[in-house]
């Protein structure tokens, strides 16, 4: 499957999962990898630590204007929006929250949908809001494909029901399927 | 409704041939979402937008005040304190004045930090603080240091963070009461800053694309943070320039967690840990 980006989603209950497929992925994985998890407020830092702890790939909070790599994971840094731009570069913004987040998933993926289309993936994990709905349909609308976390599997639904609420998604899988599906990206 | 290339160039355009605003070399695709959000609130389409602009000066003032992003936080980045706290102002406590620039200072909560700071270390009275935005709203908000306490309510934890305790020997505290700086009152949900702190501060309105040195003194300390961010390259380069003229050596540009200096003028500051020094 061709894809340039691999753009990942998801809230309450969905750290493990994250760390699950981190960990499951090639060290030369071919794109980049985003991520746009909510946190709570106070925990600022040592999230990408402890992300990183089982992660093949690198795990980094870009900075603003930064050029994204194949083979490497960005996390939205706390308390901002993290954006892409079409020179495949990422965008930081303190505007304020949107769906009383920030970052908001629904903006990382509407901006990763316009800068890559039909060559994007997006993948909504468990989670406690309605944030990333929005985001996952206009990965569909731009022709990407979309994943959700199988409901019955997440700790906390709303999320990923949401999502399919608003979209058709082209695939409900459990975390070893999402596993098996990244494996087979080149 | 969608804002096509076109659109945003008409706004462009409109921006800079009939007000003293030029935003042609802000960031793109958050400034595309702040006008779409302006079309919205104002129930207005491009076209209308355009022509409101050519016409009317008080309603060009309403959209710089609503297109700009004003988000600020008491003690945003504590980490970023302590670097100002024990590494930037030791080295300036024998000055006979610390000049200090808050360029971009929106509602002030960084102001206020920074003068809660200087207080701890018994250098607020030698200390000159100017700070400046395009959006006079703001600031006015700054002078008058009132907030919501339940929005702030997060960043008492930040202020224990940075004036309480000492990340570099965890034996020490410092028991400072909230009341020596703000008073909060919960039934009305407000946190005030004291009157010294509001007093202290220099606003004057600035815009960064265009206007010089606003003070026409130098600085030992420049803020400006989660701004830059806004801007494309060349306008950063434009701002660093600025800056650079009018830091002395050795002196100190704070900018926010996730911003860096690319290009020409990564050479002409060092970096050390949060902090980027003139060189």
């Amino acid at each position: 499957m061709n894809f340039k980006a691999v753009i990942i989603g998801g809230s309450a209950g969905s750290f493990q999962v994250v760390t699950r497929i981190l960990s499951s992925l090639p060290n030369n994985f071919p794109v980049p990898v985003l991520l746009c998890l909510h946190r709570l407020k106070h925990v600022r830092s040592g999230f990408v630590e402890a992300l990183s702890l089982k992660s093949s790939i690198p795990i980094e909070e870009p900075n603003d204007k930064e050029q994204l790599k194949p083979g490497k994971a960005y996390l939205a840094p706390a308390n901002y929006h993290m954006f892409v731009e079409l020179a495949n570069r990422i965008a930081l913004s303190t505007e304020s929250s949107v769906n009383h987040s920030r970052p908001s998933i629904d903006l990382s993926f509407i901006t990763a949908a316009n800068a890559y289309r039909d060559k994007l993936l997006g993948i909504i994990l468990s989670g406690a809001n309605r944030d990333g709905a929005a985001g996952l349909k206009a990965v569909k609308d731009k022709g990407g494909i979309t994943i959700v976390q199988d409901p019955n599997e997440c700790e906390v639904k709303t999320m990923t029901e949401s999502a399919m609420q608003l979209t058709k998604v082209d695939y409900v899988y459990k975390t070893d399927e999402i596993i098996r599906f990244l494996s087979k990206i080149k | 409704m969608t804002i096509t290339e076109q659109d945003y160039q008409l706004f462009l355009f409109a921006l800079k041939s009939s007000s003293k605003y030029d935003f042609s070399e802000y960031s793109e695709k958050s400034l595309k979402r702040r006008l779409l959000k302006v079309l919205t609130d104002n129930k207005l389409n491009i076209t209308a937008l355009v022509n409101k602009i050519k016409n009317d000066q008080i309603f060009v003032e309403k959209v710089i005040k609503e297109i700009t992003v004003n988000t600020t936080e008491l003690f945003r980045d504590p980490q970023v304190w302590h670097a100002i706290r024990y590494a930037v102002l030791p080295k300036l406590k024998n000055n006979s004045v610390i000049n200090i620039w808050h360029a971009g200072c929106s509602t002030g909560q960084e102001v206020y930090s920074m003068m809660i700071v200087l207080n701890e270390l018994d250098l607020l009275d030698k200390a000159k603080i100017y700070a400046t935005d395009l959006n006079t709203d703001v600031m006015e908000h700054a002078h008058k240091g009132e907030y919501k306490y339940r929005f702030n309510i997060g960043y008492l934890d930040n202020f224990d963070k940075v004036i309480k305790e000492n990340p570099y020997n965890y034996e020490e505290y410092y028991d400072i009461p909230y009341d020596k700086y703000f008073k909060i009152d919960k039934a009305t949900d407000t946190i005030k800053m004291n009157d010294f702190l509001r007093e202290k501060p220099v606003y004057k309105k600035h815009d960064l694309v265009k206007d010089g040195n606003p003070m026409y003194v130098k600085f030992d300390i420049v803020f400006c943070r989660n701004v830059i961010i806004y801007f494309n390259y060349n306008l950063q380069n434009k701002v660093f320039d600025l800056f650079h003229r009018n830091l002395y050596d050795n002196s100190a540009l704070i900018l926010g967690m996730h911003e860096t200096i690319l290009g020409a003028y990564s050479v002409k500051f060092q970096k050390k840990g949060h902090v980027y020094y003139k060189i």
